[in-house]
């Protein structure tokens, strides 16, 4: 799990172009959206493409982001969960 | 009317110019833009998500409208923002296609998309420094003081246009090529705003 989080924070970093932030920046509990990393709705988007495009999860519904996307740790236990590649 | 060029910036692949003073860049092996950006010590990490284009522009209007010189916090309903170039969005246009282009990697990036058009800089400039004023893009075959001077002119249509951040933004293939000036009515100093000049700032 913990190479996984690891894994999640650089490919958020890239995809975001989250520019001046480290992996170790990014506490893995705290919510990605509202505070901390100060996420906006194109982001949202952005993980919802990553989830498919690197572990093969198609979310249907762009509201179940809301609940997957609480923190790297959350999305991490998901995609363990229903990852296909 | 009398309009006056207060402050132009012009930035090019190698050089940043304000006012006919050259800004010392710290070069690094990344990209030039954001040399830039960290040279100026500008804090707003929205600006590595956006394109080349915007950033350009951002870039320019960070040195023309400084803190000093523009109150940041409050709306303002007297500045209009009015740009051209000649490339429209084309890079993230390009950028854009090869995310969709293959059906077996069928991935477009929403990221990239809200770049694919060329006025999203100037909402970028009006976000940064809240200016209400109205705002508009044009595409030119080629850089045009005549054309500029035109659109710049006609925003002080609006009576409540005192002020107009204006000129070409240009982004395409690494190529970087911007004008911005910021323009006032009534004021008496600075450099006249008329055709001749803005095609000298421009060389």
């Amino acid at each position: 799990m913990e190479a996984l989080i690891l894994e999640l924070k650089k490919e958020i970093i890239e995809v975001l172009n989250l520019e001046e932030i480290k992996p170790e920046d990014i506490d893995e509990n705290a919510p990605l959206f509202g505070e901390g990393l100060g996420l906006d709705s194109i982001d949202a988007l952005e993980l919802i493409v990553l989830m498919e495009k690197n572990y093969g999860i198609k979310l249907n519904n762009a509201s179940e982001g809301r609940d997957i996307f609480k923190s790297v740790r959350v999305m991490a236990e998901y995609i363990e969960k229903n990852r296909t590649k | 009317m009398d309009v006056t060029i207060c402050s132009y910036c012009r930035l090019t692949n190698d050089k940043v110019v304000v006012n006919g003073m050259e800004i010392p860049i710290q070069k690094t092996e990344g990209p030039w833009l954001n040399d830039i950006y960290r040279s100026l010590k500008i804090s707003y990490p929205k600006f590595f998500k956006m394109d080349n284009l915007s950033k350009a522009g951002f870039l320019a209007s960070e040195l023309l409208l400084k803190d000093e010189i523009i109150d940041k916090e409050n709306p303002k309903k007297d500045i209009s923002i009015v740009l051209m170039n000649r490339s429209a969005s084309l890079d993230d246009d390009r950028m854009y296609q090869e995310t969709i282009e293959d059906k077996n990697n069928y991935y477009p990036s929403p990221a990239v998309f809200v770049y694919t058009l060329p006025n999203i800089v100037n909402g970028e400039i009006a976000i940064r420094n809240k200016i209400m004023g109205e705002t508009s893009f044009y595409i030119s075959e080629a850089f045009s003081a005549e054309k500029i001077y035109n659109v710049a002119m006609d925003a002080f249509s609006d009576e409540s246009i005192s002020q107009v951040v204006c000129g070409w933004t240009d982004y395409e293939l690494n190529k970087c090529d911007v004008l911005l000036l910021w323009i006032r009515k009534e004021n008496q100093n600075g450099i006249p705003f008329n055709i001749n000049n803005i095609y000298h700032l421009h060389i």
